[in-house]
Order: C-alpha cells, then sequence, then structure tokens
C-alpha cells in the first residue's frame, strides 16, 4: 500500500516516517561495513597475500586488519556517533496503553454475547 | 608427584578466586531481586514483571541489551577461538562494529511505538495485535517456545560448564560434590554417570538464577545485567594493558610488545595432538600420577629440543615402567618451545620420563609449509576444516550472523519495547557501541598475546580465560584482580540465562493464558502464575540440563539463526510496510523456518549430521532462511486482500483530519 493509496484523510504518523527513515540510513551503513570489510581482508589477508617474514604491520595490528577491521570500527563509531547526536530524531513514542489490547479481547467476546442476548430479546 | 605445577598453581588460584567471587555474586543479585520485587508491588504487575514497566533509561537498557546480546560464548568460546585461530577473530567479529546501530536502531524505535499503542508486552502481543490474528500469535508464541526450550537447556548446561571449569582445581569443590553427588550419580536412574562436580554446578548456578528471575523479574535481571555488564568492561579493560606490557617485556628493545607478539604470531606453526608412549628410567615405588597439564620436554641432545604436554591425566602403578597410547600435545613452533622451556624449572624439564611412538596429527589447514603464517591471516588455522577456519564465505555469513540477525532476536526485541522514550535509545545506541568497541577488539589482542604468554593451551583452550586472568594478575602482583576478571565468564551467561527464562515463562502467562485461556483473569491469579511458571520452567530446563543433548553449540547456532529466519521478516514488515497483512507474514514465519530447518536437515543426508547444516554455495542456512522469509512475505502479501484499513489507520497514522474535525 503505497502512500498515494492510503484514504486521502489519513496521515502517516512523523514517528512511523523518521523510523523508516533511520533503518534505511542503518541498512546503507551494514551493506557498506560489509562492502568494505570482507573484499579488503579478502584481497590483502587471505592466502598468499601475506608474506609472514616480513609481516606487514601498524601498531602491532597486521596492516590487513587495521585498514580492514580496525579503522573501519573506528569509521563505525565516529558515524554512530553522528547518527546517535545529529540524526535520530527525539519522536514522542506516546503512552503505552497498558491492558488495552485485553480489554479490546473482553469487548469482542461479549460483543457477540450481547447481539445474541438483544437478537433473542 | 607432580612433575608440573606451573600451569596448574596458576588455574588453582584462580579458582578459588573464582568461588569466593561465585559467592559474592550471587548474594549481591539476590540483593538486587529482593529490590526489585519491592517495585512488583505498587505497579501494573504484567508489565512490570515482564517489561519494566516500559521505564528503562540510559544505562539499565544500553547494559541489559549489550549483556543480553554477549552470551557466555563471549568470555570463554570467543577467547578460546582467538588463542586457537589468532588474527582472524579480527574478522570473525568485524560485524560487531555495527551491531549495536543494527540490533537496536534498525527496529527500536518503531517496535517500541507499536507495542505502547497496543499495550503490547511480549513479542508474540505484538504480532497479534498488529495484524489482529489470535492464530499468527499462536504460531509466534509456539515457535518461541520451541527455539527458547532447546535454547534455555543448552545454556544452563554452558553456564554449568563454564562454573565447573571455573571451580575444577579448587579441593573444597570436589569434596562438596563428591559427599552430596558422589553417590547419586552411582545408583543407577536419571544421575547416573553424571559428573558430580557438573551437577553441583548446575544445582548452584541453576537455583540461584531461578529463585532471583522468579522473585524479582524483569527489574531484577535488568540490574544484574547491568552489573554483569560492569563487571565484564572492567574485566577486558584491565586486562588489555597488562598483557600489553607481559608481551613488552619479552620484546627486543625498539619494538613494541604487540609488534613482537603478531611477528612471533606469524612464525608459528599448530601444535599436533595425538598419542605417545612414556616411560620410567627406573620403577617407582609408589603410584606415579600425571597431570593433564604436565609438560615434558623429550629429544636427544644432537637432536632439536621438542616438548609436549599431557592432554589427559596418567597414573602409572607402583611396579610399572611404561603407559603406552597417552593422549599428547606436542609443540611445533621452534619459538613456543622455547617459550615454554624458559617456563620450567630444571625439575620440571628433568623428569625422569622417556617419551616414545609419538604419533600426531598435523593440522588440516596451516601446518604444510605453503600455509606458514596461518595465526596472521586468512583463512586461519584449523584442526579439521581443509578450508581453514574462516573461509570468505563464512566470513560473509558471520556478517549476517552477528548484525542482521541479531535484530531478529525475540530477546532483543523485548528489550526494545522496554525503553522509555527515544532520547533513552539514541544514547543507548551510542553507549552499546563504545561497549562493544572496548571489548571485542580489545579480546582480540589480548588472547592474540595469550599465545606468547601461555603456550600449548590448545588442549584446554576454554580455560584460557582464567589462566590468563590469573597468569596477568598475578604478574602485576594484584592477587584480588583475579576474582574479578573470572567473573566475566559467569556474569555474561547468567545474563544471557536469566532474560530467555523470563520470556518462556511470559510466553507461557501472558501469551497462551491470558490472551487465549482466560483474559479475565484476576491480577492476584496472573501474579501467582507468573511466579509458579517461572519457577517451573527454570526447573524443567535445569532438570534437562542433567543429561543435556550432546551438542551443546550447535543448538545454540541453530536456535539463534532460526528464530532470525522466522521472526526479522514478519517483524520487519510489521513495522514499516502498511500494505503487510497477517497472511504474507505468518507465510514468511513459516517459509523462513522450513527453509533453515530444510538446511539442518540436509545436513543429515549431506554431511551425517543434523547439526552440520547442508551449506549453499558454502554460506551459513541463515542467510537462505531469511532471503526465503523475507521473499515469502512480500509474494503472499501481494497475492492476498489487504489488511484492513483501521488496523493500518491505528499504527501507521497519527490523528485523522476527519477525528480531528469530528
Amino acid at each position: 500500500m503505497s502512500k498515494s493509496e492510503l484514504d486521502p484523510e489519513m496521515e502517516y504518523d512523523p514517528v512511523f516516517l523518521h523510523s523508516r527513515r533511520e533503518a534505511v540510513v542503518i541498512f546503507c551503513l551494514w551493506v557498506t561495513a560489509l562492502i568494505w570489510v570482507v573484499p579488503f581482508c579478502y584481497f590483502n589477508g587471505y592466502g598468499g597475500n601475506v608474506d609472514p617474514s616480513s609481516i606487514s604491520m601498524i601498531m602491532g595490528i597486521p596492516t590487513w586488519l587495521f585498514w580492514g577491521i580496525f579503522m573501519p570500527w573506528l569509521a563505525a563509531d565516529a558515524f554512530t556517533i553522528w547518527f546517535c547526536f545529529f540524526y535520530m530524531k527525539d519522536d514522542e513514542l506516546g503512552e503505552a496503553h497498558e491492558g488495552s489490547d485485553i480489554e479490546e479481547e473482553l469487548a469482542e467476546l461479549q460483543a457477540p454475547k450481547q447481539s445474541s442476548q438483544e437478537g433473542g430479546a | 608427584m607432580e612433575v608440573n605445577l606451573t600451569t596448574g598453581m596458576i588455574l588453582a588460584a584462580g579458582s578459588n578466586s573464582a568461588l569466593f567471587t561465585f559467592c559474592l555474586y550471587t548474594l549481591a543479585v539476590f540483593g538486587l531481586a529482593w529490590l526489585s520485587n519491592r517495585l512488583l508491588q505498587s505497579k501494573s504487575f504484567m508489565s512490570e514483571y515482564f517489561l519494566g514497566s516500559r521505564s528503562l533509561g540510559v544505562w539499565a537498557f544500553a547494559l541489559t541489551f549489550a549483556a543480553t546480546s554477549s552470551s557466555g560464548g563471549s568470555f570463554t568460546g570467543f577467547p578460546s577461538k582467538i588463542y586457537t585461530h589468532g588474527w582472524i577473530l579480527a574478522l570473525w567479529i568485524g560485524s560487531y562494529m555495527v551491531v549495536p546501530i543494527c540490533t537496536m536502531g534498525l527496529l527500536g524505535k518503531r517496535l517500541n511505538q507499536v507495542a505502547r499503542i497496543s499495550g503490547a508486552i511480549t513479542v508474540p502481543d505484538v504480532i497479534r495485535d498488529r495484524f489482529h490474528s489470535k492464530y499468527f500469535g499462536l504460531l509466534a508464541v509456539s515457535l518461541i517456545v520451541f527455539f527458547m526450550s532447546f535454547n534455555l537447556v543448552a545454556q544452563f548446561k554452558a553456564g554449568s560448564l563454564i562454573l565447573q571449569t571455573l571451580l575444577t582445581d579448587v579441593d573444597m569443590f570436589h569434596t562438596v560434590s563428591s559427599v552430596l553427588f558422589g553417590s547419586l550419580t552411582n545408583s543407577g536412574g536419571l544421575l547416573d554417570g553424571v559428573n558430580p562436580g557438573y551437577l553441583l554446578c548446575l544445582f548452584t548456578f541453576g537455583v540461584a538464577v531461578i529463585i532471583y528471575t522468579t522473585y524479582g523479574g524483569f527489574h531484577a535481571v535488568v540490574w544484574t545485567d547491568v552489573m554483569q555488564g560492569v563487571v565484564m568492561v572492567v574485566g577486558v579493560l584491565i586486562m588489555l594493558p597488562l598483557a600489553l606490557y607481559q608481551v613488552g617485556k619479552l620484546a627486543p628493545s625498539g619494538s613494541s610488545g604487540l609488534e613482537y607478539t603478531t611477528r612471533e604470531m606469524a612464525k608459528m606453526t599448530p601444535p599436533e595432538a595425538g598419542t605417545a608412549t612414556l616411560r620410567l628410567a627406573t620403577e617407582q615405588q609408589q603410584d606415579l600420577v600425571l597431570r593433564d597439564d604436565t609438560w615434558i620436554p623429550f629429544g636427544s641432545e644432537t637432536d632439536q629440543q621438542r616438548l609436549l604436554r599431557l592432554t589427559t591425566s596418567v597414573t602409572i602403578a607402583a611396579g610399572q615402567t611404561e603407559v603406552l597410547n597417552v593422549g599428547v600435545l606436542e609443540l611445533t613452533a621452534r619459538g613456543d618451545i622455547e617459550r615454554k622451556m624458559a617456563l620450567l624449572t630444571p625439575a620440571e624439564i628433568d623428569t625422569g620420563i622417556i617419551v616414545e611412538d609419538v604419533i600426531t596429527e598435523p593440522y588440516a589447514y596451516g601446518s604444510q609449509p605453503d600455509q606458514a603464517g596461518a595465526y596472521v591471516s586468512g583463512p586461519g588455522p584449523s584442526a579439521t576444516d581443509m578450508n581453514g577456519f574462516l573461509p570468505v564465505s563464512l566470513a560473509i555469513s558471520f556478517f549476517f550472523m552477528w548484525a542482521i540477525s541479531g535484530s531478529g532476536q525475540p530477546s532483543n526485541m523485548v528489550r526494545l519495547m522496554a525503553f522509555k522514550d527515544a532520547r533513552t535509545l539514541r544514547l543507548s545506541i551510542f553507549t552499546v557501541a563504545m561497549y562493544y568497541s572496548a571489548i571485542y577488539f580489545p579480546l582480540v589482542i589480548i588472547f592474540c598475546c595469550a599465545r606468547l604468554l601461555i603456550p600449548g593451551m590448545e588442549a584446554e583452550s576454554d580455560r584460557i580465560m582464567p589462566a590468563m586472568a590469573v597468569f596477568l594478575s598475578e604478574q602485576a602482583g594484584i592477587a584480588w584482580l583475579a576474582g574479578l576478571l573470572v567473573a566475566a565468564p559467569f556474569a555474561a551467561v547468567m545474563s544471557t540465562v536469566d532474560s530467555f527464562l523470563l520470556m518462556i515463562s511470559s510466553a507461557l502467562v501472558r501469551d497462551i493464558y491470558q490472551r487465549n485461556i482466560n483474559p479475565a483473569a484476576e491480577e492476584k491469579v496472573i501474579k501467582r502464575l507468573c511466579y509458579l511458571f517461572t519457577l517451573i520452567v527454570g526447573t524443567a530446563a535445569m532438570i534437562g540440563a542433567i543429561n543435556p543433548p550432546q551438542f551443546l553449540q550447535d543448538i545454540i547456532v541453530y536456535v539463534g539463526s532460526g528464530l532470525a529466519a522466522c521472526f526479522l521478516a514478519p517483524m520487519v514488515y510489521a513495522l514499516y510496510w502498511p500494505r503487510a497483512n497477517s497472511q504474507g507474514c505468518m507465510a514468511g514465519m513459516l517459509g523462513g523456518f522450513a527453509a533453515h530447518l530444510s538446511l539442518y536437515f540436509g545436513g543429515i543426508f549431506a554431511n551425517g549430521s543434523f547439526f552440520r547444516p547442508y551449506r549453499i554455495m558454502n554460506f551459513d542456512p541463515i542467510i537462505f532462511g531469511l532471503l526465503v522469509s523475507f521473499g515469502t512475505v512480500y509474494v503472499v502479501t501481494k497475492m492476498t486482500p489487504a489488511p484492513p484499513t483501521e488496523l493500518v489507520r491505528k499504527y501507521f497514522c497519527k490523528a485523522t483530519k476527519k477525528t480531528a474535525t469530528s
């Protein structure tokens, strides 16, 4: 059901729209991390791509892991900070309607009884 | 006669600390349960007992989420894997860089809002209310009870094994366990043949978790998670500099400790496990007991020095001079042998034991000359798999497994329904991201250092965490530190078990009894049932864990990926697609379940075991399960009628113009 399919009288809840947009951004981050991390590590750190006799390192970490995991991890943290402090909206999530689902069901259970009683009367 | 005391003494000291810490811990969690129970007196019971009244603040929400997600495996299995396979574990765990933002951010805000709209307390509640479908709710609760029951038993076993591992060198532990359970385990029946030590740990661990969870409910679970989460991160942050300092002392000048570690790891070759014959030069007057951590140097003077350790305890009876087919692990890396020899005392080197007929098996990957540097490159050494520890297809699978499958875990979803506002969510995502960064990459560094500091632990790599904790704290001269450090593993497993326990009892009381059998039940009845079912479920799981299924880790993996294959797609569509209907989402849930299960059944025919699933193109079944589930929801939804307008309006729209004007 696209937006145009909605009843013209209805308007999407901004919490839903914000949440969906934020979820898309997060999913893109996951895809980016996957696309960078696995191929980089595979092409630089697997099999014959590492020379054990003169292992290349940065700060003691094998270079392929430094650029393949360590730095992306820091970048992901930086992104998370931006996302949490500058992008994500402080939406009002509303009051919790504790017990409303049970009340609704009880009402539904009683409705047929009432209508049959009314019909019988 | 003890030939080698070094490792044994280290572990014994650690185990004493572990015993003390465990007792202290148990007291603390009971205190927290008592405080939590007081909250139950004053609020809506069901919402408080299972969801903490949706009032969790940043620290409580962030740490309960982090601690529940980091199961016991993070502090036993993961260090053991790092030690055994080397630097490649950084890639194995790599997707944790985005796990907090994915598992909390993808669904969190919207799920919390939808649960508030309907008053839902459990995950099946959300599904049932969102689609107004009793049958969908029942399907969800059935799958949760099915998967979680297996998992709860497996986690109880995991917790008990961890505790047993930590206490195994405490004399008092063996005395108490044989006094309490020794006769029971030899008398036939349910307990026959069960290790008394395991039973003692199971009952101690189980009773503690069941009592505090039953009595205190969700808040007790959350507060103990917070305490446990703090212990975990503090433990790691103390270990990191200590480990780097210790390897720094071994390094030549001009080279940092970690550089030296990586360079030495590049030269390492995997040890080889096998058997050997041990012979004494002269007969002994009394029995000679050799512990399973005994090191025996051998090799002629002209030959190169060789070194092996026993992997099982051996007794050479008085009057005998040899014992055949003893389990051994022989070090093959020259650096490892030299470092270990330097740690042995002259008495430990000159054992008087002659080693003969050594028959060992090289690793399936990592032992050949063209596989040199296996500990610093992919796919990492593997004793059993010719493709290595982490072929690239598996690396991709783990990216799905941790970040995406983690989002689909109902135990995580429940927590996402419990935070108090959106601000709490975004601050918690940040907190958990920092928390995981402070734990996981440092753990890789710490246990790579452990390869140099404590060589030859492959034979009992599950004990590398307590062994390293005690080694580091003894070297630093801070004895109490060991207690804090070894507390982390059972802190982690406790925080996972308690939340699973509460999930099953909520499924039974709320989703089955209250919503299907007696919606008009009075609160005092519900209250009694909550206590009763939590107690019964916990006790049943504990009894199930007395003789648990063999494949512990495999069950945990099957359940984790199975739950994601069932729940992620329906939940994503339910929250973000107004057109989603109950037919489509139910089909997706069943489709994901069937696709995932069929690959495990396929494993019986292809690989001879249910727990060695058939892997399409070598990818984990979770990927196939998720694809089928997402695809099925979309196709079936498009083929079936749109959902009722009032449901769309209730969950996707703000107050309508009509309503506003009327």
